[in-house]
């Protein structure tokens, strides 16, 4: 380090304006030798613009920033030259294969050729893409694009290394073996700098800074943030889940719920307590204790103990029938050994599965599992190789014109159509779903209320936040009150506690009788779910609720999702039974 | 400027645009079409011109004078009228272009000595053959008046471009605007791939350095430049028939310094533009809009106004459709073309000076 600075990254009231706004302000940050410090936040809280910052690659508008004892904007090229930074999203030559990408990483970075092939034996062998060193990048999985990503940014041993969402759109099983090759860097001495909004990985952190509107309005270890939360929360196991939300109403110290099949979270200010009228009320529906907080409830309460506005819960309109679909089919769905190939890999391989109506079905599974093609094959928009289809009670095949009516299809990318307004998009898609013009009146009043967007329509789509985008999405889906509803990766990106929003609105379309298929990549949203299936290289490898599909294996019950999936992955790969929790 | 790191881009750029097959096919294939296309299709030539014939005077006189329009070889009889009704009909629908009124008496006034009035009407909504076509005309039909009583001739010798075959002119000067139009769109989509996909934010935080990333792109995409120089002329000289009076090194030189200013002006543009599509469109912009209008390609420079006629200078297609048509069609060498080859020179090097200093390694 230059000029012998302590810190490897000292801040001093940084900010940066794009425009009139600004996306980070007055930030004070030190991170010393060795640390490994996490940002956390909601969306568009400034994490991303911090780290490009701190990289070197934007030049602050106030305030300075120093890097490995280099100033950002005036040796702006020390810096770049030394660090690892790893930017959101697939950043690597797709054209070009796995050695070959980090052989350009290599060479531009200087490594020297004679220590090259050692280093790329071990990073790939780490990586676990020693298998695949002649594929181009673009035909790896997400997961291991991530990780080979990370190679090409270790390949230079740099002492700091900044990563922007690394593992946001990867399987749970690449996230484990990211994490694995940074706690091996780290254990060279290097200082690791991330952004997040998976609080698994939060909590791996020295210390966390919390950012919300560009500020940074928490620093600790994450048993100090913790401690912020402690005695805010309250978990209840309630009879009846309707009962939770009128005694929520009038009740202002009340940040936040999360909503689970098992049970209710309530975050309250941490200031001022669960009030007595208020524990009065919840205990009617059932005992009420405190619980310890996890990493996300604390980013609820941090989040909301800095907001000005009143917290916008999803608004409860008037006449909630109009949540019931216009269909009420008697099964959701229902496959016989779909299957699909490209050429000659099986996409989907004999999928047979059925959802009731009105249930959640969540598909879990790795990049590449097949989630994806199989929610295409039950929309009808991807003819299938083999097998049959039945959802809401049409047969899927050409021509299903019915089939389209009765279904609503949220993509990854949430189609929609960025340069117009919320407005105009809602009208597209009731015109688009042929909805006679009062109905789309009617339809896009309710849709824009249910998914908290009034007050938004005027709005253009692109200078949306992703969570705003993805209720939109939501909304736009919902608007011909289809009967069976398709999410892909609904919540890729987007911050817990809109996470917690979108999941209490799909269960209270749920209650009313909507069928939900959805595919996430955060596991702990398989709680909010009915069943789950697990897809693992096209096929399904195990369905049912969580208890039955915990109580199919044998030995110790696996405590968290995450090592149940991993579970059954591992029981597919060995080969050992074929499936499980009674559906195949 | 490291040249190890300048290798590792070249390197890197190559296999991509190897990998690109569709991309080097469009690359190599879409110069030779418009060559192909502007070479046949821009013809100033007066050739097989559909004339129409309102014969009112019926003689032996008036049949030979209709003989000597179809037998110049440049005009073919489409049509026989016998009223101006039709005559205007004709012209109306474009059946025909020129109209050759013969009056009645035609002969008789012949036969008498006197001046025999003929009339040609020229269709002129497209006034640059309609001038050529009105002046063949008059040329025939005075050469027709002049049988009877020979007068002064005047001969003409056209220097050059002896028998005035335009493909031969308009050849040499397509050379300036295809190189104009293509390697920049090439390049400039190059760099703004990478911002779209992100790729680009590796690239600003590393040791790279602007001129050693620029430098990396401006090799492949120069060398596939060059093979479009390459096609291009051996098409221009063994299809067309193009006469070389130069020297081919000379000219291949040559080209290959304007190549790579204007893969430098395709990096310049992408400098500036952040997506595909906006990179495309200003390419097209500042490249070949102006190499068809202010190159000389077309329309010649001498003819217009003064400022636009300095404007022209600002366009390096001017200075190598100069040196193309001087080494081609004069047999040009270096005394007479070197301030050209200079002035291309330095506006390569100040083109990738100015897209080094634009390139900025921020995000914003």
């Amino acid at each position: 380090m230059a000029g012998g600075d302590e810190y490897v990254i000292q801040a001093e009231a940084a900010g940066r304006r794009f425009g009139d706004s600004w996306a980070v302000r007055e930030v004070d940050l030190r991170v010393g030798p060795g640390e490994i410090v996490g940002f956390v936040g909601p969306d568009g809280a400034g994490k991303t613009t911090l780290l490009q910052m701190l990289a070197a690659i934007l030049d602050p508008s106030a305030g300075r920033c120093r890097v490995l004892g280099f100033d950002t904007v005036r040796q702006a090229s020390k810096i770049t030259a030394r660090i690892g930074y790893m930017p959101q999203g697939f950043t690597l030559y797709e054209r070009l294969t796995v050695v070959e990408n980090l052989a350009f990483a290599a060479r531009v970075r200087a490594v020297p050729a004679s220590q090259f092939p050692e280093r790329r034996r071990r990073l790939l062998e780490m990586a676990g893409l020693l298998p695949f060193l002649d594929r181009a990048e673009g035909a790896l999985s997400g997961g291991m694009r991530k990780k080979l990503a990370l190679c090409t940014n270790l390949v230079h041993e740099p002492p700091l290394l900044l990563l922007d969402e690394p593992g946001l759109g990867v399987d749970p099983l690449s996230r484990r073996e990211l994490w694995r090759m940074l706690e091996d860097f780290r254990r060279s001495g290097a200082t690791i700098v991330f952004a997040t909004s998976y609080m698994d990985e939060a909590e791996r952190c020295d210390r966390l800074a919390f950012l919300d509107r560009g500020r940074i309005v928490a620093q600790g270890t994450p048993g100090e943030l913790c401690a912020r939360a402690e005695g805010a929360i309250f978990r209840l196991q309630p009879a009846m889940p309707a009962g939770v939300e009128d005694a929520l109403t009038d009740a202002p110290e009340v940040l936040g719920v999360q909503w689970r099949p098992t049970e209710v979270r309530v975050a309250v200010d941490p200031r001022a307590g669960l009030s007595q009228s208020l524990r009065r009320r919840l205990e009617r529906l059932g005992p009420v204790e405190a619980s310890p907080p996890s990493m996300e409830d604390v980013f609820v309460v941090l989040r909301q103990a800095d907001d000005v506005e009143a917290p916008t819960l999803v608004s409860e309109p008037a006449g909630s029938s109009r949540l019931a679909p216009r269909h009420r089919p008697a099964v959701g769905i229902e496959t016989r050994s779909l299957t699909r190939r490209f050429g000659g890999f099986l996409a989907v391989d004999d999928v047979s599965l059925r959802v009731n109506a009105g249930e959640i079905f969540a598909l879990l599974g790795a990049n590449g599992a097949g989630k994806t093609t199989l929610i295409r094959l039950l929309c009808g928009l991807l003819p299938a190789s083999s097998g049959s289809a039945r959802v809401a009670d049409v047969e899927v095949g050409p021509g299903a014109g019915r089939l389209r009516r009765r279904i609503g299809y949220m993509s990854q990318r949430f189609s929609l159509y960025p340069d117009l307004t919320v407005g105009e998009n809602l009208d597209f898609f009731a015109s688009a779903y042929e909805l006679p013009r009062r109905e789309a009146r009617d339809a896009i009043a309710w849709a824009v209320a249910t998914t908290g967007l009034a007050g938004t329509e005027r709005r253009i789509v692109a200078r949306l936040s992703g969570a705003q985008r993805q209720r939109l999405a939501l909304a736009c889906s919902l608007l011909h009150r289809p009967a069976v509803l398709f999410l892909d990766e609904p919540t890729s990106g987007v911050d817990p506690l809109a996470r917690f929003r979108f999941w209490r609105l799909v269960g209270r379309l749920s209650a009313s009788g909507t069928t939900v298929v959805v595919t996430t990549h955060y596991l702990e949203e398989a709680a909010y779910c009915h069943r789950l299936g697990l897809m693992h290289e096209g096929r399904l490898i195990a369905a049912g609720d969580l208890p039955s599909l915990r109580a199919a294996l044998p030995g110790r019950p696996p405590a968290t999702v995450e090592e149940l999936f991993l579970a059954y992955i591992e029981r597919a790969r060995t080969g050992v039974g074929a499936a499980a929790g009674g559906q195949r | 400027m490291k040249p190890a790191r300048i290798a590792a881009v070249v390197a890197k750029e190559t296999k991509e645009i190897a990998r690109d097959p569709v991309t080097v096919a469009v690359a190599l294939l879409m110069p030779l079409v418009m060559l192909f296309l502007f070479g046949y299709a821009i013809s100033l030539d007066v050739e097989n011109v559909a004339m129409g014939v309102l014969d009112q005077d019926r003689s032996p006189a008036s049949r030979r004078l209709v003989d000597r329009f179809v037998g110049s070889g440049y005009f073919r009889l489409a049509a026989d009228y016998a009223t101006t009704h039709e005559v205007e009909d004709g012209l109306q629908r474009s059946a025909v272009e020129l109209v050759l009124v013969v009056p009645p008496g035609f002969q008789r006034t012949i036969a008498q000595g006197g001046t025999a009035p003929v009339q040609v009407l020229v269709d002129g909504t497209y006034s640059a053959t309609a001038n050529l076509v009105a002046a063949y005309a008059q040329a025939i039909v005075s050469d027709f008046a002049g049988d009877s009583a020979p007068r002064v001739r005047v001969e003409t010798r056209v220097w050059y471009n002896p028998s005035l075959r335009s493909v031969t002119y308009v050849v040499p000067g397509l050379f300036g605007v295809i190189l104009m139009a293509f390697p920049p769109l090439l390049t400039a989509l190059a760099i703004a791939r990478e911002k779209e996909t992100g790729s680009i934010q590796q690239i600003f935080a590393s040791p790279l350095t602007p001129a050693e990333f620029l430098a990396g792109k401006l090799v492949p995409y120069g060398l596939i430049a060059f093979a479009q120089i390459a096609m291009v002329i051996a098409v221009g000289f063994l299809w067309f028939g193009v006469p070389l009076r130069g020297n081919l090194l000379l000219l291949a030189a040559a080209g290959l310094v304007y190549v790579f200013c204007t893969v430098g002006i395709g990096l310049l543009v992408s400098t500036i533009t952040s997506s595909q599509l906006v990179a495309m469109l200003l390419a097209l912009i500042v490249t070949l809009m102006p190499s068809f209008l202010f190159s000389g390609f077309l329309f010649p420079i001498f003819t217009m106004p003064y400022l636009l006629q300095l404007y022209t200078r600002v366009f390096p297609t001017r200075y190598f459709v100069d040196l193309s048509r001087g080494i081609v069609l004069k047999g040009a060498a270096l005394p007479e073309l070197w301030p050209s080859v200079a002035l291309l020179l330095a506006y390569t090097v100040v083109v990738f000076a100015l897209a080094a200093w634009r390139f900025r390694k921020k995000v914003a």
